[in-house]
């Protein structure tokens, strides 16, 4: 057999199986997430096709008989139509950022960032794709789809990681009109990030920039003789002295998320922060309700 | 060596090394302690931040210090500090150490060898060659340096003895083989010698000569001597400044056969004075154990002195033949034994059956032709064991048959019948005189009077082994003594009566003679020359130079005549030498001796023992680094910022002091013996099968809470007891459950358990078979039983007999079964002679607890009781099965109050005669 040849069919039902296992945990851990939050209506607040009731209107002309609502017309002379809310489907795109920077704690006890960042993406889908709408990631990788297969789809892909350092917010493929989610440490160029989101302005496109991030590079409690360096070893800086460095790192992350800031507020996205301490129930809760905004 | 305020260094330019130290200085400061690395994502905000401050990277002040004072402290230990060096000018060229190394030196030998030890350092130092020449052992000189003859300083002994004339002269070769000159430092032991005369001219004329002299008079004692029956001691030392005090000690082997001291006195040396004596009274038994005499705290030969048999009385044993008209004392047969030996030994007059267990060292026979069957077995015994048994023929002896058909173990030779008389009435020749001794006899040397004359004596039967056995024969040829060995012992016939009879031999001073030349009664007095020539002796122990006895097999015997009159040596060393059992001891000092305190000439120069000793600083500078070390490693882990006591070590910290805590909990959990001896405990012995233990543990449990409920012992849980470690004292009652698979315990555990039952203690044995045994059907469990009861020292047994104490010691019962019943038990047997005491019915029986109960009616089955305090197991049925699960508690009941009472309830047989005498 060359290397080129296909898998034969054993093979590749034992990668799927390897891979499949990697999955359940994230996909558990997801569906509890999700399952703690109530789904909320999110009508159009108009009548259309839908399944809740929406108003009683006279029969009008060009109405067709079947649409007489018979049990209130009966309790008149008047003939009235049912007329039920007009409910659609959203499309929402997520990224969740799979580059190395976010496979970072700073204490064994805490999970990566990149845990955390997956198991909200995907607790989020989970809770978007049960209102029925429709789930997909950016830049065309897995186009928007509904049902619970959709899941599995995006619990695969998201289990992939990205070796680049710090990956740039992937803003390819959006649909139009739709909604986005992105979940990053956004501590890459911040010139990406403001293309991306200029995109999806572009095209319409709402959504919300979720930060996370780890308390130490929230806190930045070093001290001593330090040479600091990104996870693949892409990025250094190396101090006499860590702790002379705090004040103005600190400086730089406060002036980097008001950057995001003025720059959501433009694209009126909305944006939040989740460190690895807090609990993961309270993001999603964030993420549920930025997303069910009406005006978003 | 270069000398600052009391300290001087061996290699004082290493010290140069401390200017390197500024350079340190400078080298240091520039390079910081290395970066940490740290992952870090947000490092893209980092990027473009300068440090503000400039000055971190220089090594902090106190690192620097850390650091030099830890290059210092090596630099200063390697340049090898001495306290209080040996500043004493030393020549040059190579140096002899002359050591008198006598037992006079013993005493302070260990300061002496540091004295070595201190000038060899001064001789290392000005790299002198040097020899060391012992005088009590001289050896020819080899000059080696000084380290190589430090190491060999421990090995350096005092003998006990002084140079003899022969050492001196082989010192004196040794000296002047050496060609070239040399200096000489002379370790005087503080006692003048012939060497001293000798030696000294020839090391003055090789160089210059200084004598180290001893620190403290030599004291020594003298042998003991007996005057009067009172043990006279001299002790004697070498100068007399002041007054002062030793006590002497009288070592012996005490009745239970361990060293100690047996008596102690003081000596007193008044100011001026070189001599004391004391006067030592010692019952004549505690005397024959006194071993040696040892002055305290002087370890040294001179300070022993060893005793041997001229301070021994021996035991004699004088048995006649009971005769029931009283003779005339002439006439006894024991009369002029009697009057040889009063002198010299303890003599014991009775029956051999009261004598023989006072174990004496001579039992003599006079006329005793035929013994009772018991106690000729044993004298035999006693004789095998290394006793002597004289026997004088008589007319009994030649009128029975005693040795006549074949030889009788207690006779060295067959008699024919009847005896031969001559020179009587009705006989042809005259008196037979003694033939001179062959030097094989013991009586070697002896002058024979001429007036002994032998009319009368029993005959010996040519045998093969006769001619060897003969030590003394008369005139014509016939066997006068004749000896055999037996066992470790021996046995002497004298062909003639003991008393004037037969012959004039006890009437002679050659009688007496013949008897000490036995052995058997010793001289008050040390045996003189002529009495040992022709004698060999041969070493038991002999004494070092400290005064310690050690074994001397492994040395040659040495000539009577030497042994006393030739100077130790050694070939001749002091110590305890034997031959023909007797013993003899060579003591270091003489008892004419004195001890001369040594005079050197004015010329020569002459100093005592250093005070200050030198002290090497080196090891605690080099000492000193390491801790300096642990602590700049640290501090440059702490500046890096690598030193983070993290939560898991702190835990570990935590963990491990828990550890140490639960520790000691367990340690205190432990019962002590003091805790087992306060409670009463029943025990039983492990038996390896885990469940047949904690059966074992229920059962006694059941037991002690039924004591507990019914009576007023109340037993502490019950304890398993292995063995092989612990110790059974503390157990009155051992229950020993036999399954068929049981390990056989080891000897040491039959020690034990022999030794628990001798004093007092008690096994139960349980085959748990309802004894099948009986029937001859033999269980596994019983064959295990004798087995395991083989090696233990149990009485001979009977089935519990109908007024044994077992059935009344708290209840009145007839059987006592188990789970299982009707199978006897089986205790000591009563002696054969109890009675039975009249209107009761009991027999009269003697005190004492049987040592074993055996049974197979599986007892702890029935005892056993759970945590709720419910029976275990079913016991037959209904309330029948109850009534015998009562009666099983109830021999528990009786079977502990028999162990802890005794035979208190037999003593009701007392009763009517107690009631009789309180007049009711």
């Amino acid at each position: 057999m060359t290397p080129q040849a296909p898998l034969g069919p054993l093979a590749l039902r034992h990668q799927a199986e390897v891979e499949a296992s990697a999955l359940p945990p994230l996909l558990v851990q997801a569906q509890q997430l999700a399952g703690s939050i109530m789904l909320g209506e999110h009508g159009r607040r108009r009548s259309g096709s839908g399944d809740d009731f929406w108003q009683y209107r006279p029969l009008q002309h060009g109405d067709s008989r079947r649409m007489i609502d018979h049990r209130m017309s009966a309790k008149g002379d008047q003939q009235f139509v049912r007329e039920r809310e007009w409910q659609i489907s959203q499309t929402v795109h997520v990224w969740s950022d799979l580059g190395a920077s976010m496979r970072f704690s700073s204490r064994p006890a805490l999970p990566q960032k990149i845990d955390r960042a997956q198991v909200l993406t995907l607790a989020a889908a989970i809770l978007m794709i049960r209102a029925g709408e429709r789930v997909g990631l950016t830049g065309g990788l897995l186009p928007p789809r509904r049902g619970n297969i959709q899941v599995l789809r995006l619990a695969e892909l998201l289990s992939r990681t990205d070796e680049h350092d710090y990956a740039p917010p992937e803003h390819r493929a959006l649909v139009p009109h739709a909604r986005a989610v992105f979940i990053s440490d956004f501590l890459g160029p911040f010139d990406e990030l403001q293309i991306a989101l200029g995109k999806a302005a572009d095209r319409g496109v709402r959504g919300v920039l979720l930060q996370v991030m780890d308390p130490s590079e929230v806190e930045f409690e070093f001290s001593g003789r330090t040479r600091f360096q990104s996870i693949q070893g892409g990025v250094r800086h190396e101090t006499l002295k860590a702790s002379g460095l705090r004040e103005r790192y600190l400086d730089r992350l406060a002036e980097r998320r008001a950057f995001m800031q003025a720059l959501c507020r433009d694209a009126s996205w909305r944006m939040g922060l989740h460190r690895t301490d807090d609990s993961s129930q309270s993001a999603l809760m964030w993420l549920f309700r930025s997303l069910q905004r009406t005006d978003a | 060596m270069t000398l600052l305020a009391g300290i001087g260094f061996t290699t004082p330019w290493l010290l140069l090394g401390l200017l390197t130290l500024p350079l340190l200085w400078f080298l240091l400061r520039a390079v910081p302690p290395a970066a940490r690395v740290q992952l870090f994502p947000g490092v893209t905000l980092l990027q473009g931040l300068v440090d503000e401050e400039s000055q971190p990277d220089r090594t902090p002040w106190w690192l620097l210090l850390l650091r030099m004072a830890l290059i210092a402290a090596a630099i200063i230990g390697f340049a090898g500090p001495v306290l209080n060096p040996n500043a004493a000018e030393t020549g040059r060229g190579p140096l002899v150490l002359v050591l008198d190394a006598s037992w006079a030196g013993a005493p302070h030998w260990p300061r002496l060898q540091q004295q070595i030890e201190t000038d060899l350092q001064t001789a290392r130092r000005a790299e002198r060659p040097v020899a060391i020449l012992s005088l009590t052992r001289p050896d020819a000189l080899r000059f080696q340096s000084a380290d190589s003859w430090q190491r060999q300083i421990p090995g350096l002994r005092p003998q006990p003895w002084q140079p003899s004339s022969d050492d001196i002269t082989r010192a004196h070769v040794a000296l002047t083989a050496v060609e070239d000159g040399f200096d000489t430092l002379w370790y005087s032991d503080g006692l003048a010698s012939a060497a001293h005369d000798r030696l000294l001219s020839l090391l003055q004329q090789r160089g210059t000569v200084e004598i180290v002299q001893p620190p403290a008079p030599v004291v020594a004692l003298h042998p003991a001597q007996i005057k009067d029956g009172v043990i006279n001691l001299t002790a004697q030392r070498s100068l007399a400044p002041l007054p002062q005090s030793y006590s002497v000690h009288a070592m012996g082997q005490d009745p239970n056969g361990s060293l100690r001291a047996l008596a102690t006195a003081d000596f007193e040396f008044a100011a001026g004075e070189t001599q004391a004596e004391i006067r030592l009274s010692m019952p004549s038994e505690l005397r024959g154990r006194v071993q040696w005499y040892a002055l305290q705290g002087v370890r040294s030969a001179g300070a022993i002195s060893l005793s041997d048999d001229s301070l021994r009385r021996r035991e004699v044993a004088l048995i006649s033949p009971q005769s029931g008209n009283e003779g005339l004392a002439l006439l006894s047969p024991l009369h002029y034994l009697r009057t040889a030996m009063t002198d010299s030994a303890d003599l014991l007059e009775g029956a051999l059956a009261d004598l023989l267990p006072a174990t004496p060292d001579v039992v003599v026979l006079a006329d005793v032709a035929q013994l009772p069957e018991t106690q000729e077995a044993a004298l035999i015994d006693w004789v095998k064991q290394g006793g002597l048994l004289l026997r004088f023929a008589g007319p009994r002896m030649a009128a029975s048959d005693t040795a006549r058909a074949k030889e009788h173990p207690l006779m060295p030779v067959r008699l024919r019948i009847g005896g031969r008389s001559i020179g009587g009435a009705m006989s042809w020749g005259a008196p037979k005189t003694l033939a001179p001794f062959t030097d094989s006899s013991p009586f070697f040397g002896l002058e024979i009077p001429d007036d002994v004359q032998v009319t009368s004596q029993v005959v010996a039967q040519p045998d093969p082994t006769l001619a060897e056995r003969v030590i003394a024969e008369l005139a014509d040829g016939t066997p006068l003594v004749t000896r055999k060995p037996l066992g470790e012992g021996q046995v002497i016939l004298f062909h003639v009566t003991a008393n004037a009879e037969w012959s004039s031999l006890p009437l002679s001073g050659l009688f007496v003679e013949m008897l000490e030349r036995l052995a058997i009664s010793s001289g008050a007095s040390q045996p003189d020359a002529s009495e040992l020539e022709g004698t060999t002796w041969s070493p038991v122990q002999v004494l070092d130079g400290f005064g310690r006895l050690t074994d001397a097999a492994r040395l040659p015997g040495v000539a009577g005549t030497d042994l006393l009159s030739q100077d130790l040596s050694e070939d001749l060393q002091p110590g305890l030498y034997i031959s023909e059992g007797r013993a003899l001891a060579r003591n270091v000092v003489a008892t004419d001796q004195s001890l001369t305190p040594a005079s050197w000439p004015a010329t020569v120069a002459q100093r005592g023992f250093s005070l200050v000793r030198e002290q090497q600083l080196g090891g605690y500078f080099l000492a000193l680094t390491l801790p300096l070390l642990v602590a700049d490693i640290l501090a440059t882990l702490a500046l890096s910022g690598l030193l983070r006591l993290s939560r898991g070590a702190s835990f570990t910290l935590v963990l491990l002091g828990a550890f140490a805590l639960t520790d000691s909990a367990q340690a205190q959990s432990t019962a002590t013996p003091a805790d087992l001896a306060a409670e009463l405990t029943l025990a039983y012995v492990e038996t390896g099968d885990a469940q047949l233990d904690r059966l074992s543990h229920a059962g006694l449990r059941g037991l002690s809470m039924t004591l507990s409920f019914r009576t007023s012992v109340e037993p502490s849980p019950p304890a398993s007891v292995d063995l092989d470690h612990d110790e059974l004292a503390f157990y009155p009652l051992l229950y020993w459950p036999i399954s068929p698979n049981q390990p056989q315990p080891s000897a040491a555990a039959y020690d034990k358990l022999n030794a628990y039952l001798r004093t007092g203690g008690m096994i139960l044995f349980d085959t748990r078979d309802a004894d099948l045994a009986r029937t001859g059907a033999r269980s596994p469990a019983a064959r295990r039983l004798q087995q395991l009861a083989r090696p233990l020292d149990i009485p001979p047994l009977e089935p519990v007999p109908q007024d044994h104490v077992l059935t009344r010691t708290f209840y009145l019962l007839q059987d006592f079964p188990g789970r299982q019943k009707g199978a006897p038990v089986w205790v000591e047997a009563a002696p054969q002679d109890a009675e039975q005491v009249e209107g009761l019915p009991f027999r009269n029986l003697n005190d004492g607890v049987s040592p074993v109960v055996i049974g197979g009616n599986d007892w702890a089955s029935a005892w056993a009781v759970n945590d709720f305090g419910a029976p275990m197991f079913p016991v037959g049925r209904g309330f029948a099965g109850e009534r015998q699960r009562e009666l099983a508690n109830r021999f528990g009941v009786n079977l502990v109050m028999h162990v802890l009472t005794g035979n208190y309830k037999s003593d009701q047989v007392h009763v009517p005669a107690l009631l009789d005498r309180l007049g009711q």
